[in-house]
């Protein structure tokens, strides 16, 4: 079979062609929304942990920041994602969608606030003095003068998360969410040819992860620019 | 103004700071010297509670500051200023937000007043064009020119100084003292640590000797430097003039 003639039956016929645009719809959306949910999981937690580093206070807060950075490192996605649909939310009738959007914000989350936490360990400790000798409290401090400067340091690390977790969610099919990469794998179950759906799918996600890196690697030389103002 | 009484310090197994008994008087200008490690700068972060004194009591203006509770301390901290040795300007604000945050935030001024406050420090500093820049766009003394005017943006009652020029080129040490001569002169009340003898000799009302902990020997400038008691001190004296 030719290359026009496979390209035909693998997205013309039945409008098959609709299951890669809705699956990198979902993918688009499952992805947006957990980095959402990561950034602010993340960030609370980078700042639970700092606090209690600089301070000794929030120590349950910070056991249980712990105890949930260990497990979600220590497991992979896929099982987490299993996990919360089949056992967490098993009895409750819920959207595959609403879940995978959940598992990898969770999952997110963990590696945001390590970047985070890093970002504001570089932040030299003489800043933190400054708003404190001027009267500012702990979290004034924080809020104006140390996240500003941690999250512009974070900001192109940040962004590396984001791609990652688009690649993540390909195991979305684990609870048969149809992101872009099952849309494909039905395609390719329909008209038994996998060389055609399979590549296309690979070639999408090739062409977002470099065109969001090479934003990533702009934003970083703009930083460094502003840096030397 | 400020009564420090059997102020002990200690880092783990490091007792820092041995005792020290203390009276700052108001518009006193005290010049802190010794070699690096005595804890000179131990003692200034104490007095505004940076580090939290081991033993002992410190009295500003009449309230206990080591029993203060955060609110407290806050308060306290608006009318202590603070220079350090690397300025820690805020890098990501203009000049002008770095001198208004404070005022503003705490609720002191409104922006439009503080920027108009931050104007005339800029003119008082002799850095009236900078408003505008970042810090990193600046020399090292016009930094630490600036770092005084924050501190002064909040009207404080006394401005301690922590080497403040010790990170500069040499030729930048002579704005920055002038600018802390200027302050003395209009009667603010100055705790400085420096190595800078000329200005402890021309400015100081009086000046200690800190090693191993303790306030060795204090004096006016004129016998502090002429007649000197303390063989320690006298060592001292002998390497650095
Ligand atoms: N945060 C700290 N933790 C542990 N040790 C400290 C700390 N700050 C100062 N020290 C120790 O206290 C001693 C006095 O330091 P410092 O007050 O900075 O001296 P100086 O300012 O006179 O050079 C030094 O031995 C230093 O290592
Ligand atoms: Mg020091």
């Amino acid at each position: 079979m030719g290359f026009v003639e496979s390209f035909k039956q693998n997205f013309i016929e039945e409008d098959r062609w609709h299951y890669l645009v809705n699956g990198l719809g979902t993918t688009l959306l499952i992805t947006l929304f957990a980095v959402l949910i990561g950034m602010v999981l993340g960030f609370i937690i980078a700042i639970i942990r700092f606090t209690h580093d600089k301070t000794g206070k929030m120590v349950i807060p910070n056991i249980i920041c712990k105890v949930y950075l260990t497990v979600i490192r220590g497991t992979p996605v896929v099982v987490q994602l299993l996990i919360i649909y089949f056992v967490i939310f098993a009895s409750v009738p819920i959207s595959k969608i609403f879940v995978a959007i959940i598992a990898f914000g969770i999952n997110s989350g963990a590696y945001v606030a390590e970047i985070v936490r890093s970002g504001i360990a570089s932040i030299d400790d003489g800043q933190f003095e400054a708003g404190r000798s001027l009267g500012l409290n702990y979290r004034q401090t924080m809020t104006s003068i140390i996240l500003p400067q941690a999250f512009k340091n974070v900001l192109p690390a940040l962004a590396n998360e984001c791609i990652v977790l688009l690649k993540e969610t390909s195991v979305s099919g684990y609870i048969a969410v149809q992101d872009l990469t099952k849309g494909g794998d039905i395609i390719r179950s329909q008209t038994y040819s996998a060389f055609m759906p399979l590549i296309s799918v690979a070639i999408i996600y090739l062409v977002m992860v470099v065109v969001l890196t090479h934003f990533v690697t702009k934003l970083e030389r703009r930083l460094r620019q502003s840096d030397r103002r | 103004m400020i009564d420090v009484k059997g102020l002990k310090k200690t880092f783990g197994e490091n007792e820092v700071l041995k005792g020290i008994d203390e009276h700052i008087n108001k518009g006193e200008k005290v010049v802190v010297i010794g070699p690096s490690g005595s804890g000179k700068s131990t003692f200034l972060r104490c007095l505004n509670l940076m580090e939290i004194p081991t033993e002992g009591t410190i009295l500003f203006e009449g309230s206990d500051i080591t029993r203060a509770d955060d609110r407290e301390l806050n308060l306290m901290r608006r009318k202590m200023g603070m220079v350090f040795q690397h300025f820690n300007l805020f890098p990501h604000l203009t000049i002008k937000k770095n001198i208004t945050l404070a005022p503003v935030k705490l609720g002191l001024m409104t922006q439009d007043e503080a920027d108009k406050k931050a104007l005339d420090l800029l003119e008082r500093v002799g850095l009236p064009d900078k408003a505008d820049s970042y810090p990193a766009m600046l020399s090292g003394g016009q930094k630490q020119r600036i770092a005084i005017a924050r501190s002064l943006a909040m009207n404080p009652d006394v401005m301690l100084f922590d080497e403040p020029t010790s990170a500069l080129d040499p030729e930048m040490v002579g704005e920055v003292l002038e600018l802390m001569k200027q302050l003395a002169e209009d009667g603010m009340t100055m705790v400085v640590v420096t190595h800078e003898m000329g200005f402890a000799r021309e400015v100081a009302s009086r000046v200690m000797f800190m090693a191993d902990g303790v306030i060795m020997e204090q004096n006016t400038p004129k016998e502090f430097f002429e007649n000197p008691q303390n063989p320690r001190l006298r060592e001292f004296l002998s390497k650095v003039l």
